[in-house]
């Protein structure tokens, strides 16, 4: 029978994948509440989204990356349970930030 | 009266602006659609289908990224011109709140993408934590994108509003 434990990457992709989540919601909050914050985006790459997605992609595969080889290679020690139920909470808390923030600010 | 604008100052029928949008709205189908196939193959996981689920798995986030680019120039560069139909139309929030939303929604969905063939990779038959793990992946992924299709339904929708009341 198979080692069930989750894989190296796995892991250290899931964390990143609720960090990069969660730092896209807040982002959002950041540059459409301050004009500093929308036009030093702008200003970087022409278009706001176009910063905004290159920095969460970076976001994701760096932090991914590094997580991976935390440990002196071995990873983040987590269960299977709580990194399933990190990921599924961590994107829907994400989402719902997102949709509250234009439904009740925007 | 030439073309479909009849707003004054509108740029005349561009037709690979429409077949740019309906791109990617077929490549997020198809993503959908493969994301499904491995949530399903994900819940049936024997010996015998390992082999598809990871093709499919790697296939959801080719799909989606290419979707996610198309998608991206056109939002950049040709879909100002409709937002500005929306905003003068009676479905403003068509843009305010639906686009909005789905701009930055999407983002997530291709993180997501991305993730899937990590977790798929193992061996889903005989390991159960990995199995779970991707069908909640891949089912977060038909749900997000199924919710993107919804989206960008409103937001055509807003369009047509706006023409319709000039």
């Amino acid at each position: 029978m198979e080692n069930s434990r989750l894989s190296n990457n796995a892991t250290a992709f899931g964390i990143s994948l609720v960090v990069a989540s969660i730092a896209n919601a807040l982002l959002v909050a950041a540059k459409e509440k301050s004009p500093k914050v929308l036009a030093f985006m702008k200003g970087l790459t022409g278009h706001h989204w176009i910063t905004h997605c290159t920095f969460i992609i970076l976001l994701f595969l760096v932090l991914g990356w590094l997580l991976s080889r935390a440990n002196g290679g071995e990873g983040i020690r987590m269960s299977s349970g709580s990194l399933n139920i990190t990921v599924v909470a961590g994107v829907t808390l994400s989402a719902l930030i997102i949709v509250g923030f234009y439904l009740i600010v925007g | 009266m030439g073309g479909v604008y009849w707003i004054e100052n509108t740029p005349p029928l561009n037709p690979m602006k429409e077949i740019l949008l309906m791109t990617h709205v077929m490549l997020g189908v198809l993503s959908i659609l493969a994301s499904l196939w491995v949530f399903v193959d994900a819940l049936n996981a024997s010996e015998g289908n390992l082999e598809r689920i990871r093709l499919l798995s790697r296939f959801v986030p080719m799909v989606m990224t290419a979707g996610f680019l198309v998608a991206g120039y056109w939002y950049v560069n040709l879909y100002p011109a409709d937002k500005a139909i929306i905003l003068k139309g009676p479905w403003p929030f068509a843009h305010d709140f639906f686009m909005e939303t789905k701009e930055h929604l999407v983002l997530m969905l291709l993180l997501l993408a991305a993730y899937l063939p990590i977790v798929a990779s193992a061996n889903l038959a005989l390991n159960h934590d990995a199995r779970r793990l991707t069908l909640w992946v891949s089912a977060l992924i038909v749900l997000m994108g199924l919710l993107m299709e919804g989206e960008g339904g409103v937001i055509s929708m807003g369009v047509r509003m706006g023409l319709l009341t000039h």
